[in-house]
C-alpha cells in the first residue's frame, strides 16, 4: 500500500492517463468525422464527453484542486441529457412530443 | 427512460441547488445552477412529454394538442424571467442607498447556527438568485416554445 500512496507513482500514473485519454479523444474525433452512420457519430461524441469528464477529474487529482470535480459533475449531467435527446431523436424522429 | 428520469431529475436539482448556494465563494453560481435546473426540466419534457407539468404535476385539466395546452406554464416562465430580472437589478441597486458603488457585495458570518455551526451569509446570493430565475425562465420559455413546434 505504500507504493499506491506514493506521490511520484501517482503523478506518473495521472500523467500517463491524461495522455491516454487525450489520444482517445483524437481517435474518437476520427469516428465523429468519418462515421458512416449517425449512430456512430453520436456514440463517438458521447465517448468524447465522457473523456472530457475523465480529463477534468484527472486534472483535479493532478493539481489538487477540488473545483474541477464540480466541473466534471456538470459536464457529465449535460452530456447525459444530450445523449438522451439525440437517442430519442434518432429513435422517434422528434425530441419532445 | 421514465424510470431513469425519476431517479436523475432529483439528483440534478440537488446539484443545481448546491451550486446556487455555494456560488459566492466556490465555483458555481446563478447561471450554471439555472442551466442545470433547465436540464432537469428538459429531461422531464423528454421523458414525459410537453403536457406533463400541467397535467401530471400541477393537476390542471388541459386539452391535448400542442399550442394552447402549454400557455399557462409558459406565462409562468415569463413571469419568472421578469421577477428574476427585477431581483437582480434590485439587489444591484441596494448598495447605492448605503453610499457604496453599484453592485457592491458584502457578507455576514453567523456563528452558532445549529448543525452547520459556521455560516457565511453573503449578499451575492440575492443577485445569484436573480440570475438563476432569469436563466431558468428564459431557457424554459425557449425550450417549451421550440418543443411545441
Amino acid at each position: 500500500m505504500t507504493a499506491s500512496s506514493d506521490p511520484a507513482v501517482l503523478l506518473v500514473a495521472i500523467d500517463a492517463a491524461l495522455v491516454v485519454v487525450g489520444a482517445l479523444c483524437v481517435l474518437c474525433s476520427y469516428r465523429v468525422i468519418r462515421g458512416p452512420t449517425v449512430a456512430d457519430r453520436v456514440v463517438a461524441l458521447d465517448a468524447i464527453a465522457t473523456n472530457v469528464v475523465a480529463i477534468a477529474v484527472l486534472f483535479a487529482l493532478r493539481t489538487d484542486r477540488g473545483l474541477f470535480v464540480t466541473i466534471s459533475l456538470v459536464l457529465a449531467i449535460i452530456g447525459f441529457i444530450a445523449t438522451v435527446a439525440v437517442a430519442k431523436f434518432v429513435d422517434r424522429g422528434e425530441v419532445i412530443q | 427512460m421514465r424510470t431513469t428520469a425519476r431517479v436523475v431529475v432529483p439528483i440534478v436539482l440537488v446539484v443545481a441547488l448546491s451550486l446556487l448556494l455555494e456560488g459566492h465563494n466556490l465555483p458555481g453560481g446563478g447561471f450554471i445552477a439555472g442551466v442545470l435546473t433547465t436540464t432537469a426540466f428538459a429531461l422531464l419534457y423528454l421523458a414525459f412529454g410537453l403536457d406533463f407539468l400541467e397535467r401530471g404535476v400541477l393537476g390542471r385539466e388541459v386539452e391535448s394538442g400542442k399550442a394552447p395546452s402549454r400557455d399557462r406554464v409558459v406565462v409562468a416562465y415569463r413571469r419568472l424571467f421578469a421577477a428574476g430580472l427585477a431581483i437582480a437589478v434590485g439587489s444591484a441597486l441596494v448598495p447605492l442607498f448605503f453610499g457604496v458603488p453599484f453592485l457592491s457585495q458584502t457578507y455576514v458570518v453567523l456563528e452558532g447556527v445549529p448543525i452547520y455551526g459556521h455560516v457565511e451569509l453573503a449578499s451575492a446570493v440575492v443577485f445569484d438568485l436573480g440570475v438563476y430565475c432569469v436563466v431558468v425562465g428564459g431557457l424554459l420559455t425557449i425550450l417549451s416554445a421550440v418543443g411545441a413546434e
